[in-house]
């Protein structure tokens, strides 16, 4: 697993790391052999940035994160420093001492101040870093073990060779003293200043804003320097947080505006109101198609469907826009297994994919189908609420996570297919049942946020129940219950009902065309009867739900004993954050 | 102004005839006396008292931090017979000025500090023992001067604070005084730093009994109304591998000299580059003057000092008037006491130091102020003052005051207004 970095924003604005490097340099109390302010002359970051591979992922949520990386950097990163020294060792001796039981020499002790000008070059970074980001507190990092390998000094006093390997002796191992203990504080701060706007100070915001407006791809966190990881869980709060308005197109692949729409989102299901705005440019996990499971690179698929962005974005990748821009920037190249932390799981792009192949081959209506079929609680769980999404991302994490990661994201992975496989099975049978069940069934957790018809209240998950993706315990008594009055029922009348009940999730087909039309937000929840196409999409839904049936059972046999972990994730879960959207 | 301590200590040395002068490390003490004097820092209070002849303690208090003070304790073998009470005081002797070089004497020939111990004559062999301990920051101060021949004095400082690498550290001075030259040798247990200074004075030589003002000059550098001294210290830390040189010359006027007295002096760090010239004269019984040039050939760094020293004399009073209107012109006056000292210095950064020092009712009263004038909006202001009372009013400590006319009370307090 690693990451793949996009440098070249990092590099763009130093001044600002520059500064907090000169004044965290000079807070601290300088040997009595630097007469003179340290002074950063030049930071450059380098052409290569490091390489990270994960290793854990401890903590997963819509607000916090923890992981433990390894990295390594070779870079050609350097950093010059300019400052005085005192030449004179007997005053740099005497000054320390009590005036008492000094020789007090009559002049043998007057200084004599040199400039001096070091240069760090060649840094070799080698180590595990654990990263622990957290909305509230910010990013730490800190480092496991001494990361420095080597390092290079050069300095105006390079011709003695004395005080050259001095110097070198000495910078080293005062670095390593700051990697360890200096550069955790230091980047907590600066992520507290990005993070927090009460944190942050009015020069820090007026430097970034103008940052940003001079120059057109903006990364939003490219000001956090040495941050590449921070990218991660960055864009998801700081998209809300920060109050940038140019939705940068270039480097940051998720949109502003499209963040907070998600968070209208998320607080219309929280506070029960009927808006839901529609997003522009996003893609949907249910578009995810086996095609583009193969180019993983969000980078390249992110583009790819950019054209067509409307709904045809269909990355693993990219199915939540937080997802798919972190790894835009921070993944490597796409791999199935390097994949699976991040956003889906090995499962998934086939399930997805199967939907999006479906939606590209048809226009419109098919994409709007699938959205419907496949997760109407999901999708929407992501899009709406995509903080949730992450958060089900983390929370597929945390009952799976019992300490490997490959097995966690394998579970992780697997809850997809033991998503759709709970939800499936009893759907097999009647398969369009089933189907109408599951994604009734799938539209319950929303439900729960949701004002709910009466002959819904049973499958109202339980109040406390925040978890808003579908889950075993919360569908399993429910099937058939839902099953029976559904079934008999016409379409356009479960639709009716499923509007009422779920009015995000039927809100979602019409949705789809609407974000991609730039509809009215207005026009959302009551354009229900608006759904075209009625015949063909439930002839596609059902299609669709056979696909998946197949799928999730190859997953099962598969992974039979997943499910039991799962469920006692879930029992144990209960009331707990919501799992993502694949894990049942 | 000299601490309590201090002027004890000065009174020893003089009282046990050890010329300090004649020694490489107080080459430029004229220039440090009116160049680099220490503007008080806040407010300090010192009740000092000579309990007897032989025994002085003195305590302060300050403002630095939330409050400091220390204790200090003084034993000398010899007893002084010094004026002690605030108002005795002589201010010339408690504020250093313009130094007047002391004649040389050849230690062999005193016979006054020989006493009679079991039939035999011996040297006095005088000791002294000071103890200071600072209260908040539990730092300790000792020192132990020893004569121990006519030429020899030994002096054993040390400091023992828990801040410091191995909690202390101790140094030692031989210091040896022939009179037409001195020694000095002296060794830091801190990093292990090992000194050498000496003195070398060109002229007069002690031991011969020529009369200066009668004798013809041998050489054109026998000048007879001055003294032409040069001097040289080293140092060296075997663990710190580092170590210092520096040499000296100076030239002072005598008393005998007619005209203004003044005192040229030259110091040299080769090793640093660094050159200091200093030129002080006193243009009158109550002025001097003092300029002060360092440059440092490496860096071309310089530095100018210019200084002045104000002394006010007590005017006669008016029952005396009368016999002051009878004196001529021409016949030696005394100084009257000095009443108060203005001294000023001014550097090219800017920076000002003012101070003034004078006796107000018994209370010994000094007042410093520091300004940068490059900074304009803040200024450094320092106020010291250093009341010293008579006994009876003495707050502190009134037990002394029941005790013999020795006893008395010198308290004096610093008062610092630093607006940092």
């Amino acid at each position: 697993m690693a990451f793949n970095f996009n440098w070249s924003p990092l590099i763009a604005d130093t001044d600002r790391v520059r500064e907090m490097l000169t004044s965290s340099l000079n807070k601290s109390p300088k040997p009595p052999i630097i007469v003179d302010d340290i002074i950063v002359n030049e930071l450059n970051l380098g052409s290569t940035p490091p390489e990270l591979e994960i290793l854990e992922v401890g903590d997963l949520a819509e607000d916090k994160f923890r992981g433990i990386f390894k990295m390594s950097y070779t870079g050609d990163a350097y950093l010059t420093l300019k400052t005085r020294v005192q030449a004179n060792p007997l005053n740099t001796y005497l000054s320390t001492k009590p005036s008492f039981a000094s020789p007090q020499p009559l002049a043998a002790s007057s200084g004599l101040t040199i400039p001096l000008q070091i240069t760090l070059s060649d840094i070799r970074l080698s180590g595990f870093v654990i990263l622990v980001f957290s909305k509230q507190k910010g990013i730490t990092l800190v480092f496991r073990n001494d990361p420095l390998e080597s390092l290079k000094v050069s300095s105006t006093f390079d011709s003695i060779p004395f005080v050259r390997d001095y110097l070198q002796k000495t910078i080293e191992s005062q670095l390593r003293v700051l990697f360890m203990e200096d550069l955790p504080a230091i980047i907590h701060r600066l992520s507290l200043r990005m993070f927090s706007p009460e944190h942050q100070s009015a020069e820090a915001q007026d430097p970034s804003k103008a940052n940003t407006d001079e120059r057109a791809p903006i990364d939003p966190f490219a000001s956090s320097a040495e941050q590449p990881t921070d990218s991660f869980g960055q864009p998801l709060e700081g998209g809300t947080l920060f109050s940038h308005d140019a939705p940068s197109e270039t480097y940051a692949s998720f949109s502003q505006k499209n963040l907070l729409r998600l968070a209208a989102l998320t607080e219309s299901q929280r506070t029960l109101s009927l808006f839901t705005p529609g997003m522009r440019d996003t893609v949907y996990r249910a578009w995810a198609s086996s095609a583009d499971r193969n180019d993983m690179s969000n980078g390249i698929s992110t583009p790819l469907h950019r054209p067509t962005l409307s709904r045809i974005q269909s990355t693993l990748g990219s199915h939540s826009a937080w997802s798919s821009s972190a790894p835009s920037q921070a993944s490597e190249t796409p791999s199935v297994h390097s994949r699976p932390s991040l956003a889906s799981f090995p499962s998934a792009p086939t399930v997805y994919s199967l939907g999006s192949t479906a939606s590209r081959s048809r226009a419109g209506r098919k994409r709007k189908n699938r959205v419907v079929n496949l997760r109407k609680e999901k999708v929407e769980g992501d899009v709406s609420d995509m903080a949730s999404v992450s958060s089900g991302y983390p929370e597929s994490a945390n009952p799976s996570a019992t300490g490997s990661t490959e097995a966690s994201l394998h579970e992780d992975a697997a809850a997809v297919a033991r998503e759709g496989e709970i939800n499936t099975p009893p759907r097999s049978p009647k398969k369009k049942v089933g189907f109408q069940q599951s994604s009734d069934t799938i539209r319950l957790a929303p439900d729960s946020r949701r004002p709910v018809t009466p002959r819904n209240s049973t499958l109202v998950p339980p109040p406390d129940d925040d978890d808003q993706t579908p889950r075993a315990s919360m569908y399993l008594p429910i099937p058939d219950e839902q099953k029976t009055p559904q079934k008999p029922e016409p379409r356009p009348s479960r639709q009716r009902l499923s509007r009422n009940q779920t009015l995000p999730d039927r809100v979602k087909p019409p949705e789809l065309p609407r974000s991609a039309s730039d509809l009215s937000l207005s026009s959302l929840p009551f354009s229900i009867d608006g759904s075209s196409g009625g015949i063909l999409e439930q002839a596609w839904m059902m299609k669709m739900a056979n696909e998946i049936a197949r799928k999730v059972a190859e997953e099962k046999v598969r992974r039979p004993a997943w499910r039991s972990d799962e469920e006692e994730g879930f029992g144990r879960r209960g009331g707990a954050e919501a799992p993502p959207a694949y894990v049942s | 102004m000299l601490e309590f301590m201090d002027y004890v200590l000065t009174a020893f040395h003089a009282q046990s005839r050890w010329n300090r002068d004649n020694s490489y490390a107080s080459l430029t003490a004229t220039a440090a006396n009116l160049l680099d004097f220490p503007v008080p820092n806040g407010i300090r209070l010192h009740v000092s008292a000579l309990s007897s002849a032989n025994f002085a303690s003195s305590y302060t208090l300050g403002s630095r931090g939330v409050v400091d003070g220390s204790l200090s304790y003084l034993y000398t073998s010899l007893g002084l017979s010094i004026p002690s009470r605030s108002s005795a005081l002589h201010l010339g002797n408690l504020v250093q000025g313009y130094r007047h070089l002391a004649a040389l004497q050849q230690p062999e020939n005193l016979r006054l500090n020989e006493i009679l111990r079991n039939g035999k004559k011996e040297e006095r062999r005088d000791a002294l023992l000071y103890g200071r301990l600072y209260l908040p920051t539990s730092s300790l101060e000792a020192l132990y001067l020893r004569r121990i021949s006519a030429t020899r004095l030994l002096r054993l400082a040390c400091v023992s604070d828990g801040t410091l690498p191995n909690g202390g550290s101790i140094l030692a001075v031989l210091q040896n005084d022939f009179g037409k030259y001195s020694t000095e040798y002296l060794y830091s247990t801190d990093s292990s730093l090992i000194g050498a200074r000496g003195l070398y004075n060109f002229g007069y030589d002690p031991r011969s009994p020529d009369k200066p003002s009668g004798r013809t000059p041998a050489h054109p550098w026998d000048h007879q109304g001055g003294r032409l001294s040069a001097g040289a210290e080293a140092y060296f830390s075997p663990m710190n591998k580092s170590g210092g040189i520096s040499t000296g010359l100076r030239f002072t006027t005598l008393p005998i000299h007619t005209g203004f007295p003044y005192t040229m002096t030259l110091t040299i760090n080769p090793l640093m580059g660094n050159l200091s010239s200093s030129y002080a004269v006193k243009a009158g019984p109550n002025l001097a003057f003092c300029s002060r040039f360092d440059f440092n050939v490496y860096s071309y760094e310089s530095d100018v000092m210019i200084g002045m020293e104000l002394w006010q004399r007590q005017q006669p009073s008016t029952e005396v008037s009368w016999a002051n209107a009878l004196l001529r012109s021409d016949w030696k006056r005394a100084e009257a006491d000095p009443n108060g000292v203005l001294k000023a210095r001014v550097d090219n950064h800017g920076k000002v130091g003012l101070l003034w020092e004078c006796r107000v009712k018994e209370l010994l009263v000094s007042l410093g102020a520091g300004f940068d004038l490059k900074k304009r909006e803040r200024m450094l202001g320092n106020v010291g003052v250093e009341p010293a009372s008579d006994p009876p009013d003495a707050i502190i400590f009134g037990a002394y005051s029941l005790q013999g006319s020795r006893k008395q009370i010198v308290a004096e307090c610093g008062y610092n207004l630093a607006s940092k």
